[in-house]
């Protein structure tokens, strides 16, 4: 492959060259998109520079980030010597950083690859067994029951999303009249319409935002949770996901591949803040700032996985709530702490909260997980 | 329609048209009327991506055929639907004719029962292409836009009954989104792309002054400053260049010619669309505007 223009002999092949190589720095260019920037010069835009890169620029680019990419890979690739040109980064560099992970990841990583050896034996460990595991509060899980725990919930959350869907699909009856089909079907009576056939209710498609808490002190939880955010993808295709502490991160792209261990590794190369205090406000109002305009519309529903132990200003985290739910369908906080026997929203951030929250839930444990279902189901 | 030679005849053109647009969307449109694909424009509201295709479609002499995407919108209420009415009418009409089943059944599928919705007209025109803008598709269902996908490619449409209509002439298609979703990758690989940001002070005293050019120089200076001001505010509904021409139609209406305490306050309402960013706004005072 080419990598530079001087290197190339002709126009087209310059261009084609280039097209190579925007595709090798990650821009989305398959064989037609060549083919028109090709015909993009053959109109007579190739005179001047800037021109044709005004044209490939609205041929090959998707979205605003693609267009800055643009930017810098023309330069590179029409303007400097191979000298000057950094060797490539290539895609081990997610793998390249397992290694200097904080502790906490590592952790998760463990739990994460585990379960190889037992998955034979699910069944056997009985009825009882998973019962007892389902009530277990989730950061008093060690060892052995952590690893069933794990064969358990991956197993509980897939049918929980086959549910939701399946019950979609059951509650289409008595809708409009669809007269279409009635009237087709009515030619052989001649048109009368004995039968009636009614339209399919559509599956109502709740979008849903989840901002998953991974400060220290939901180490134990974040895990699972992560895991059940994964679950709910299944069901809701509009998902989006963020994690907070002290920063916001946006991981919906990365859950998309859906791949736990690699999300994890991601999200703990990206975010040096894994484990960290939390400052839940301000969290909100960068989400607000940066992603409301674009994500709060049409009243999705919001779920905010938070023990809600707060290091930053109360007052701020209510302010910023309030409004938010103005614009949500209602926000469901699931907190690992409710389960605690006694447990009241005594910390400050929690009960700032509190007065903006439809729904206030627990979570610590896999069966308080898998009632989330119902409470999305009668929304 | 290939009457245009290059991109500077197509900004002469527009500018004739009261639009104004740089050299880089220029290109845009050159590309889309000449490799006759669709294009996809993105950016925040109002900075006028519904309005090139009203200026584009003045500049073609074509119909401009506009489809609003909304939540929940089908392919009843975009491509066809049968007049059922119309078809029962039918079939009462030609009970005592005597005519076959398939006879009657092949009248009442015709043409005339057949109502055509905006995609289906774009692809009907008999006379050159029209524009077809979809508006806001972000707001649109995943299904509908798998079903464009179909005819953005092929420019075709098939009714089971009739059987499938290819367009005569392809209309150029202009597609609009706010990205409230991210599109598919599969659509906007069909689409050339664009987005349309906020234009900076000079292009926008432009276009104000292109739509109203009473305007006196001191007033259209004022209030596009004041609204660039506005926009590096954190307000919840950040104004547009629609607002901005909004809001100097008011002042000017109201007589104004310049922009003080009692023009701010009382105009305010013209520019800014949310109780919280008019009550910043306010604290703030003019002269932090002004200055």
């Amino acid at each position: 492959m080419k990598q530079q223009a001087f290197e190339t002999t002709s126009i087209t092949q310059g261009i084609v060259a280039f097209a190579q190589f925007a595709r090798s720095h990650g821009l989305n260019i398959g064989l037609t998109e060549t083919q028109e920037a090709l015909l993009a010069a053959d109109t007579g835009l190739l005179t001047e520079r800037k021109q044709y890169k005004n044209a490939l620029k609205t041929i090959w680019c998707k979205s605003p980030g693609e267009r800055r990419l643009f930017e810098k890979i023309f330069l590179l690739y029409w303007d400097t010597n191979p000298i000057d040109l950094p060797s490539q980064k290539n895609k081990t560099t997610v793998q390249g950083t397992v290694e200097k992970k904080t502790n906490a990841s590592l952790v998760m990583l463990g739990m994460g690859a585990a379960g190889e050896t037992e998955t034979d034996s699910p069944q056997v460990s009985g009825a009882n067994e998973n019962e007892r595991l389902k009530k277990t509060d989730l950061s008093r899980i060690g060892g052995t029951d952590a690893e069933k725990l794990e064969e358990l919930s991956k197993k509980l959350f897939r049918e929980m999303a086959m549910r939701m869907r399946r019950r979609m699909m059951d509650s289409k009856q008595s809708d409009r009249i669809n007269l279409r089909r009635t009237i087709r079907k009515s030619i052989s009576c001649g048109g009368e319409p004995i039968e009636l056939f009614r339209r399919s209710q559509k599956p109502k498609k709740q979008r849903l935002i989840v901002l998953l808490d991974v400060s220290g002190s939901m180490d134990k939880y974040s895990h699972f949770l992560l895991r059940f955010i994964c679950a709910l993808r299944q069901h809701f295709r509009q998902l989006e996901a963020f994690t907070f502490s002290t920063r916001l991160l946006r991981v919906t792209k990365a859950l998309q591949l859906n791949r736990l261990d690699s999300v994890l590794a991601t999200i703990s190369e990206q975010a040096d803040n894994w484990s960290g205090g939390t400052r839940i406000g301000e969290c909100l109002e960068n989400f607000r700032e940066k992603y409301g305009k674009q994500l709060l519309n049409g009243s999705p529903t919001l779920i905010v996985l938070s023990d809600g132990l707060d290091t930053g200003d109360p007052e701020h985290l209510a302010k910023t709530l309030r409004t938010i739910q103005m614009r949500t369908k209602r926000i469901i906080w699931l907190n690992p702490l409710k389960g605690m026997k006694g447990y009241e929203p005594t910390a400050r951030g929690m009960k700032a909260a509190l007065p903006s929250i439809d729904t206030f839930r627990p979570a610590h444990n896999l069966e308080s997980l898998l009632e989330l279902e119902n409470i999305l189901q009668h929304a | 329609m290939n009457q245009f030679n290059n991109q500077e005849e197509i900004i002469t053109a527009l500018d004739r048209m009261q639009y104004v647009l740089d050299e880089e969307f220029a290109t845009s449109i050159f590309l889309m009327l000449k490799l006759r694909k669709p294009l996809l424009l993105e950016g925040p509201p109002g900075v006028g991506k519904t309005e090139v295709a009203l200026a584009l479609s003045h500049l073609l002499d074509t119909k401009l055929i506009r489809l609003q995407c909304y939540e929940g919108l089908d392919i009843n209420s975009a491509v066809y639907e049968w007049n059922y009415q119309k078809q029962l009418l039918g079939i009462k009409l030609q009970e005592e004719s005597g005519l076959s089943v398939e006879q009657k059944e092949k009248h009442i599928f015709g043409s005339e029962y057949l109502l055509r919705r905006p995609l289906l007209e774009s692809i009907t025109q008999e006379l050159g292409s029209p524009v077809l803008l979809i508006d806001e598709l972000d707001r649109s269902d995943e299904e509908f836009e798998a079903f464009l996908l179909e005819l953005l490619s092929a420019f075709q449409i098939s009714i089971p009954e009739i059987g499938t209509i290819k367009a005569k002439h392809k209309p150029f298609v202009i597609l609009t989104s706010n990205r409230t979703r991210e599109l598919s990758d599969a659509l906007k690989r069909r689409c050339l792309y664009h987005w349309i940001d906020y234009p900076d002070l000079e292009k926008e005293m432009q276009i104000v002054r292109k739509r109203l050019p009473g305007i006196e120089n001191k007033l259209l200076e004022q209030v596009v400053r004041t609204v660039h001001q506005f926009r590096f505010r954190k307000l919840a509904k950040t104004p547009g260049v629609s607002e901005t021409i909004d809001w100097a139609e008011s002042l000017m209406a109201l007589g104004y010619r310049e922009i003080n305490q009692a023009a701010l306050e009382k105009t305010l309402g013209s520019i800014l669309k949310t109780n919280e960013d008019i009550t910043l706004i306010r604290a703030e005072g003019p002269d932090a505007f002004l200055a």
